[in-house]
């Protein structure tokens, strides 16, 4: 007897997914969480007025001392800091020579709670991408195979875009799209008529603009264009795990969640090469705990899910448990973000934006599709905005006295900013490692992470670059700023914080760590779900597919449940 | 929080009373640029009476009173005093209260002279003419820059400057990509 049916190790982004399908398949599901419990009234700070922002946001001394890395992410800020990890608790480290910046909270949510919302769907096209041109391996699944899963994840978790009818990113169910500004519509025009392979369109994103009754029934209310996510969201308007799968799970009375308790191992029986639980240890008091279960889900994200099975060796598997291909822990992959462009887009001075749209506009990739390329495979999106200046130019500009007052009232120019996030290939010289001997206050390894882009990655930002002054060229856009494109490198990995790879799924057990159904080949009654499933990573932000996978692997694993197999 | 709402009553009492007397945009402007006399003056902390007098002044001339509060009855003053006194580290103090001497004397080519002894109309003139010199390159004073940033972002996410000179929605409700400037014509606080 196990004391629960299904332990889910960690309750972000993937593992509310699963905790929700197993429990209400109705198994007794425990959701392991080594951050502590949240709960709006505490944690979310999205009431904010900028009056009561302390300081003018800026980072105080003790922000720099606890997050010297968390501090450097966009969405931390003065109100959000109690999200992000204190980085001395949390340690790792880089091989001579490489940079990562791994940026996250550890909490309930996990980083469905800070998370950009985007929401696309991987192609046909990604699913071929590694057969095609020889990186990594084959993915096992095709689009066809997943388009069921992304249809009942974006049912459930409310999903606003636009249909397109792209094959490169495939349209799904969707609420109504938010709007394009007038400065964008006209960009979308110059664009699209200039380059007849590439489109503008609105951002899909993950804030409800048209709820249904099945998210109403859950507390969740339509997306109130205060565009304050990064802060928590008192409406549930944006899918998190707290608003959205948490919940389902909850109310089928089969989710046990358990907070401030950090998975070490999974344990395996070595008579029977069955996981038969996971070894704990409790974050405040530091008492160990073995729990039990059936099945075990790893959702802790791609670096803790894959150290804990790095960290869960036996006899049986020296290298790490499920790890008899060789391939735990290598293959990391991440978006590159580094190509970055603006411009101020002349005209529009008669119109303006009502609300604050917590989205963007997309164009979906194009080189290597659409258009071809040379010096790099695979490709990327861009995501961008435009919006009149606002006061914030004030504070850099000539002049004082009511003249200078009444220019800061009216709004200045329409600008364009946008930014390319594209592919990185897998390669298995990029891995993570335990340190031999060094760990954390709780007595876990401290990762090593090695990891650095290539030619193919370099080229990739540059052809982005030129792309953009491209594009901004095309609208009519003045005072274009980007980086240099004969000289800018991709930023550093860790920043797209789209961590993945580390335990792909394959069509061959000596070649990859999972199966079709996200299963360990090693050990069938252990499942990964977060990132490092992976296969190859795309150019779109990948939430949705993490999504989608863990949906189509806790139903299979339900199936396998029911039937004995398991 | 609720000291700042009790503050900001009580100012706007004092403003009805001005305007019921007339002239209030003439009259606040001129004297409290003189005399950056608050309605309620920062409280004591790192910097003296004298530099949060500087500072009072230059605010004020930046951002007059007009037909809303200007920088002084917006609370920039304490803003910036409370950043100094409770954010900035020694060096951070240190670089202020050295960029303030030194714009004073800028300011008025006297080092006996203070800016705050200065007419209304003499400060006005002569801030104008050094803001001018340095977004033109004529004169390197990064400390100035940084002090007039920090009024204006200050101000702008003071109550008044959100929500009186510019516009602002805390809860919009919903977004709409493209609305004429006419019904929306003043900048966006956020």
């Amino acid at each position: 007897m196990t004391d629960f049916d299904v332990i889910v190790v960690g309750s972000g982004m993937s593992g509310g997914w699963v905790a929700k399908e197993m429990c209400e398949q109705g198994f007794k599901v425990a959701v392991i969480e080594r951050g502590r419990a949240v709960t709006a009234a505490k944690d979310y700070t999205d009431y904010i007025d900028p009056w009561d922002v302390e300081h003018l946001n800026r980072k105080t001394a003790q922000d720099l001392e606890d997050h010297p890395i968390q501090s450097t992410v966009y969405a931390f800020q003065s109100y959000t800091r109690q999200f992000w990890v204190n980085d001395h608790d949390h340690p790792y480290e880089t091989a001579e020579g490489t940079r990562f910046a791994w940026l996250r909270g550890y909490h309930e949510g996990g980083r469905s709670i800070m998370w950009g919302r985007q929401s696309y769907r991987m192609s046909q096209i990604d699913f071929e991408a590694n057969a095609r041109d020889g990186h990594g391996v084959d993915w096992p699944v095709r689009y066809d195979d997943l388009k069921p899963w992304y249809d009942h994840v974006e049912r459930f978790a409310g999903i606003s875009g636009s249909m397109e009818g792209l094959d490169i990113l495939p349209d799904g169910v969707f609420q109504p799209p938010h709007d394009l500004t007038c400065a964008e519509l006209d960009f979308k025009a110059a664009v699209e008529s200039r380059f007849p392979g590439r489109k503008v369109i609105p951002g899909r994103v993950a804030n409800l603009t048209e709820p249904t009754q099945e998210q109403m029934d859950l507390g969740r209310g339509r997306c109130q264009a205060r565009n304050h996510c990064f802060q928590g969201c008192s409406f549930g308007a944006y899918f998190s795990s707290n608003a959205a799968t948490l919940p389902a799970a909850r109310r089928t009375g089969n989710m046990t969640l358990i907070p401030d308790t950090a998975v070490h191992k999974v344990i395996v029986d070595e008579a029977t090469g069955q996981a038969t639980g996971v070894e704990t240890v409790n974050i405040e008091s530091g008492e160990s705990r073995v729990i039990t279960a059936r099945v075990v889900f790893l959702n802790a994200g791609t670096i803790p899910s894959t150290m804990i099975l790095l960290n869960s060796a036996n006899e049986a598997a020296p290298n790490g448990l499920a790890n008899s291909s060789g391939q735990l822990g290598r293959n990391m992959m991440d978006h590159h973000s580094g190509a970055r462009g603006s411009a101020i887009l002349p005209g529009n001075l008669d119109k303006h934006t009502f609300g604050r749209r917590p989205n963007g506009f997309y164009i979906p990739r194009f080189r290597n599709h659409t258009e071809t390329a040379e010096g790099f495979v695979r490709g990327f999106g861009y995501q961008g905005g435009a919006f009149r200046d606002r006061w914030w130019t004030g504070m850099y500009k000539e002049g004082v006295g009511e003249a200078f007052k009444a220019s800061n009232r009216t709004p200045g120019p329409w600008r364009i900013g946008m930014v390319a996030f594209g592919e990185v290939l897998p390669n298995e010289q990029n891995h993570i490692r335990l340190h031999p001997n060094k760990t954390d206050k709780w007595g876990f390894p401290v990762p090593v992470l090695d990891v650095r882009w290539g030619d193919n990655e370099r080229n990739m930002v540059r052809q982005a670059i030129h792309d953009t002054r491209a594009m901004l060229e095309a609208a009519g856009g003045i005072d274009i700023e980007t980086d240099d494109p004969e000289t800018a490198e991709p930023n550093e990995p860790g920043r797209g914080i789209h961590e993945m790879g580390t335990a792909r799924m394959g069509r061959d057990p000596s070649t990859s760590v999972l199966n079709e159904w996200n299963q360990a080949w090693d050990i069938p009654n252990l499942f990964v779900t977060d990132g490092s499933f992976m296969t190859s990573g795309g150019c779109q932000n990948p939430s949705l597919t993490y999504m989608a996978f863990s949906t189509r692997a806790a139903n299979h694993a339900s199936e396998l449940l029911k039937e004995g197999a398991l | 929080m609720h000291d700042f709402t009790l503050h900001r009553r009580q100012m706007f009492q004092g403003l009805i009373a001005l305007s019921a007397v007339g002239g209030l945009a003439a009259c606040g402007q001129q004297q409290t640029a003189a005399k950056g006399d608050a309605p309620e003056p920062p409280p004591p902390g790192y910097f003296t009476p004298e530099e949060i007098g500087l500072i009072s002044a230059v605010a004020q001339i930046i951002i007059p009173e007009t037909d809303t509060a200007g920088a002084i009855q917006a609370g920039v003053p304490k803003t910036l005093q409370d950043l100094a006194t409770e954010w900035g580290d020694e060096a951070f103090q240190l670089y202020w209260r050295e960029g303030l001497t030194g714009l004073d004397a800028a300011l008025t080519d006297d080092a006996e002279i203070s800016f705050v002894s200065l007419p209304p109309d003499q400060q006005l003139s002569a801030l104008a003419a050094y803001d001018t010199s340095v977004f033109a390159g004529d004169i390197e004073n990064g400390f100035y820059r940084d002090l007039k940033a920090t009024i204006v972002q200050a101000y702008y996410m003071s109550e008044p400057g959100a929500t009186e000179e510019l516009a602002y929605e805390a809860v919009p409700g919903e977004w709409i990509g493209c609305v004429p400037l006419s019904d929306y014509p003043r900048t966006w606080a956020t």
